[in-house]
């Protein structure tokens, strides 16, 4: 089976955090990968994308339009960026957090809103699943990780759950950090139990 | 043993197994990877460095080569244009020594700079250049370059484009080879190691343009470049070289779709671009009537391939840029190979399948890059900023020339600080000439430590000898940063474990004969200001250095020794203006419900707000 992943999000939010641990469970399975992150340069807080195919043995670094089973969106606006990239039929997840540039904070730009990027995102003809930032439930008095909740998401309601047992992503996210392991746990199976805010397109 | 490394690692570990004595760069994204790896590694018998800027770097390198030892050379594509004078000239003497130089190009510019094809050098040079399609590739490839440097006795190239340089494959990681323990060789021969007078010089030229044809010859036998011929005569023949090779599959499953006859299809897929494989671009020209060339940035086999054509009588068709199918701008994928399958055979693929809707994106909020939270460079664009109001100067009054680096962010929002860029160390000189143009106002240039010590000095000379008005602001991080924080020569000793002399710009600078130096911390907003202005107002050459340790950097030190301070926002003062907000554009800051809040995860407790606050609602605490 190939999977072809698309993630896009600030950096600074953990975005390719998501794809290397989807490249490590792919690398124990022996299947071919192949992972492609953009970043700009050492500075937080610019766009980040990224791209993981996993199944295929020679491949072009870049996933063709309409041609990504699963996108991970970290960030409403930058979820746009994705839309041409989602594959009719597959899922697209967003995590709607808002990271607004300095000129959309000082009120001298515009932000889009958020029933726009839902909408963009439906014409696409993936499945959305939306996870609210506020949903996001606290372990030991913190807000989980949000990356790993939505990878969590991802293994319920995305063909994930074909090609990976939720074991052993569980498995490589506890051992990732060894002490966050714990609440890290609490993340990854509380994002599997949620009930998203909106699944469409299905 | 199989591991996920980068197309950088992969260049890394194809010199180890080739048994490198040697290894050198400048950093330059993409190709900052591959020194930085094999600097992680412990490698007792290899020597591995930053090197001053690629010049210095490929000079070095080229000793290596001429006392008969391996060496690896990196680079991105813009170090190819500082190094290059040595580069022809190396390429002219020829090596003993295997001597690979890796370059990374990046077609659709991912990391800013000119988007230039460096296979253009190669063919100046008459060097031969590889270009590995996979990561695997980029290993077995490196490795072999060594092999043709020593067997053809000159530097070879080996090229990557970003997508291979920064994408991670799982690929199997080979064992390296001893390094030689030979002894150096002195060769004292003037024909061949210098370039002084006209038959040295022609003779050399032969030699090299001979160099080039037995290398054609070597891949050839080799047999690097695969020509895979249809069953039938008469088709399509497609040529594509390097990462461009694997958008060819997936084209042809979605034209299967649409009745492609696949035995109609030949594939010539270049690993060597320079020397463009004659032979088998004739046998592909004679076995078909079309001729579809995907490379990307510039048409230099569809030349060849023109060329060849006419020799040949061969009559049909070349799709590629130059009949205006592709653009000489940006990086391919599947849509390129897409559309060129459908004009070569009229397939009628749907515009649907390749074509973007960019609406959606068109919708997305800009995100201008700026400097980090509590990086020294806001603070110098802020002291700049403030010493223009200062003197009653207008900012479209001021020309801040700018440089490469971090340094160059002062030219977005809020601070559009900085004017101009063109090329490592430019801005001095830029200074020194809009200061002779007759620029009544002063004339100011900023340059960061690293960007200083690899192009900025002899600039720097040249305004101190012939008395030039300006003002040079080094912005001293202490680390080169843009490229991903490497050690440069100012980087202080007790940041890193490597047994380092420690070069101080603080000493460079007033033994120049600089008469006007300062040092300023960036983040003592009254006292930088107060320089600069001063600076502004006095004639001949003025140095400021603004010293500050680049902000990642600093909190990776301070995070092992503990928070020291806290910025707090007063309540009851803060009415949630924004000003601070407006001035600093720092990240973290956050606006509230009613008042402005900070993150702590992102605060570095720059204190710029503060500074900027004029309610006395910033406040910085001790921890206690
Ligand atoms: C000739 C050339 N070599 C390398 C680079 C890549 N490069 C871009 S920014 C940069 C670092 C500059 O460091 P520094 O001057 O210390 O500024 P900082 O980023 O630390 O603020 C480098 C090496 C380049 N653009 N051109
Ligand atoms: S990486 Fe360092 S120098 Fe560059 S913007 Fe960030 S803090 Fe500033
Ligand atoms: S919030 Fe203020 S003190 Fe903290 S990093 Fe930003 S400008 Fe500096």
């Amino acid at each position: 089976m190939n999977l072809n992943i698309y993630l896009v999000g600030v950096g600074g939010q953990g975005i390719l955090t998501i794809g290397e641990i989807l490249s490590s469970a792919a690398m124990e399975k022996d299947l071919p990968v192949f992972f492609y992150p953009s970043k700009g340069m050492a500075q937080r807080g610019g766009f980040v994308k990224a791209q993981l195919q996993i199944g295929k043995k020679n491949v072009g670094p870049n996933i063709i339009e309409k041609g990504s089973d699963i996108v991970f969106a970290m960030e409403t606006s930058e979820a746009l960026k994705a839309v041409r990239f989602a594959k009719p039929g597959g899922t697209f997840l967003l995590l709607a957090n808002f990271w607004a540039p300095t000129d959309v904070i000082l009120g001298k730009a515009s932000y889009p809103e958020l029933d726009k990027v839902i909408g963009e995102i439906q014409k696409s003809g993936a499945k959305l699943v939306l996870i609210s930032d506020k949903d996001l439930p606290e372990y030991e008095g913190k807000k989980v990780a949000d990356n790993i909740f939505m990878l969590g998401a991802a293994m319920k309601h995305s063909v994930l759950n074909k090609l990976f047992d939720s074991a052993d992503i569980d498995r490589i996210v506890q051992n990732r950090w060894k002490r966050a392991s714990a609440s890290n746990h609490f993340a990854f199976q509380a994002g599997m139990d949620y009930q998203p805010q909106l699944i469409a397109g299905e | 043993m199989k591991k996920l490394i980068t197309g950088n690692e992969a260049i890394a570990y194809g010199a180890l197994a080739a048994g490198i004595k040697v290894a050198c760069g400048y950093p330059g994204t993409p190709s900052t990877g591959a020194i930085a790896s094999l600097l992680t590694m412990d490698l007792p018998n290899t020597h591995v460095e930053w090197s001053t800027n690629e010049k210095v770097a490929f000079d070095l390198a080229s000793g290596v080569a001429w006392a008969g030892h391996r060496v690896l050379c990196t680079m991105k594509m813009s170090g190819v244009n500082v190094a290059y004078d040595s580069i022809i000239s190396t390429a002219y003497s020829g090596c003993d020594g295997g001597f690979v130089i890796y370059v990374a190009d990046d077609p659709g510019t991912n990391a800013g700079m000119c988007e230039q094809d460096s296979r253009g050098f190669a063919l100046m040079s008459d060097m031969p250049m590889l270009e590995p399609a996979s990561i695997e590739e980029a290993i077995s490839l490196t490795t072999y370059a060594f092999e043709l440097s020593e067997a053809i006795k000159g530097p070879v190239f080996v090229r990557l484009t970003t997508p291979l340089a920064n994408g991670f494959a799982s690929v199997e990681i080979p064992e390296p080879a001893p390094v030689s323990q030979a002894d150096a060789l002195l060769i004292h021969d003037i024909n061949r190691f210098t370039k002084a007078g006209a038959v040295i010089c022609m003779t050399q030229h032969r030699d090299l343009i001979k160099r080039l044809a037995h290398a054609g010859e070597l891949i050839e036998q080799k047999g690097l470049n695969r020509l895979d011929l249809g069953k039938k005569k008469g088709g399509l023949g497609i040529v594509a070289s390097g990462v461009t090779v694997q958008y060819i599959e997936e084209a042809l499953a979605v034209a299967d779709k649409y009745g492609i006859d696949r035995e109609k299809i030949s594939v010539l897929g270049l690993r060597a671009s320079i020397p463009t494989p004659k032979q088998q671009l004739s046998q592909l020209i004679d076995f078909c009537d079309k001729i579809l060339v995907l490379e990307e940035l510039e048409p230099h086999i569809e030349r060849d391939v023109y060329i060849l054509a006419r020799k040949r009588g061969y009559a049909g068709q070349i799709i590629g840029k130059i009949d205006g199918t592709f653009d000489r701008v940006g990086e391919y994928g599947t849509k390129h190979v897409l559309i060129g399958l459908n004009k070569a055979l009229s397939l009628n693929i749907p515009e649907s399948e390749y074509k973007s809707d960019t609406t959606a994106e068109e919708l997305a909020a800009a995100r201008p890059i700026t400097v980090c939270s509590g990086c020294p460079h806001r603070g110098t664009y802020m002291a700049i900023n403030r010493a223009i109001r200062k003197l009653k100067l207008k900012k479209q009054d001021v020309i801040v020339n700018g440089d490469i680096g971090c340094t160059i962010l002062g030219m977005n929002p809020p601070f559009n600080t900085v004017w101009n860029e063109i090329s490592m160390g430019a801005s001095i000189g830029l200074a020194q000439g809009f200061a002779y143009a007759g620029v009544k106002t002063p004339v100011l240039a900023t340059i960061g430590d690293s960007t200083f010590f690899h192009g900025g000095i002899p600039s720097l000379i040249n305004a101190i000898q012939h008395e030039a008005n300006i003002v040079l602001i080094i912005m001293d991080n202490e680390w080169t940063a843009m490229t991903g924080m490497q050690i440069n020569p100012g980087t202080p000793c007790d940041r890193h474990e490597k047994p380092y002399k420690h070069v101080d710009i603080a000493r460079i600078v007033p033994a120049l004969g600089v008469e006007h130096f300062w040092q300023i911390n960036p983040f003592d907003q009254d006292h930088a200001t107060d320089v600069i202005a001063e600076a502004m107002q006095l004639p001949g050459v003025k140095v400021i250095l603004s010293r500050q340790e680049c902000a990642i950097q600093a909190f990776r030190k301070g995070s092992k020794e503990g928070k020291k301070k806290i910025v707090r926002v007063v309540e009851e003062n803060c009415n949630l203006c924004k000003l601070c907000i407006s001035v600093t554009g720092c990240s973290a800051l956050v606006p509230g419900e009613k008042v402005m809040t900070i993150d702590p995860a992102l605060c570095r407790q720059c204190g710029m707000c503060v500074s900027v606050c004029n309610r006395n609602a910033m406040v910085m605490e001790d921890v206690k």
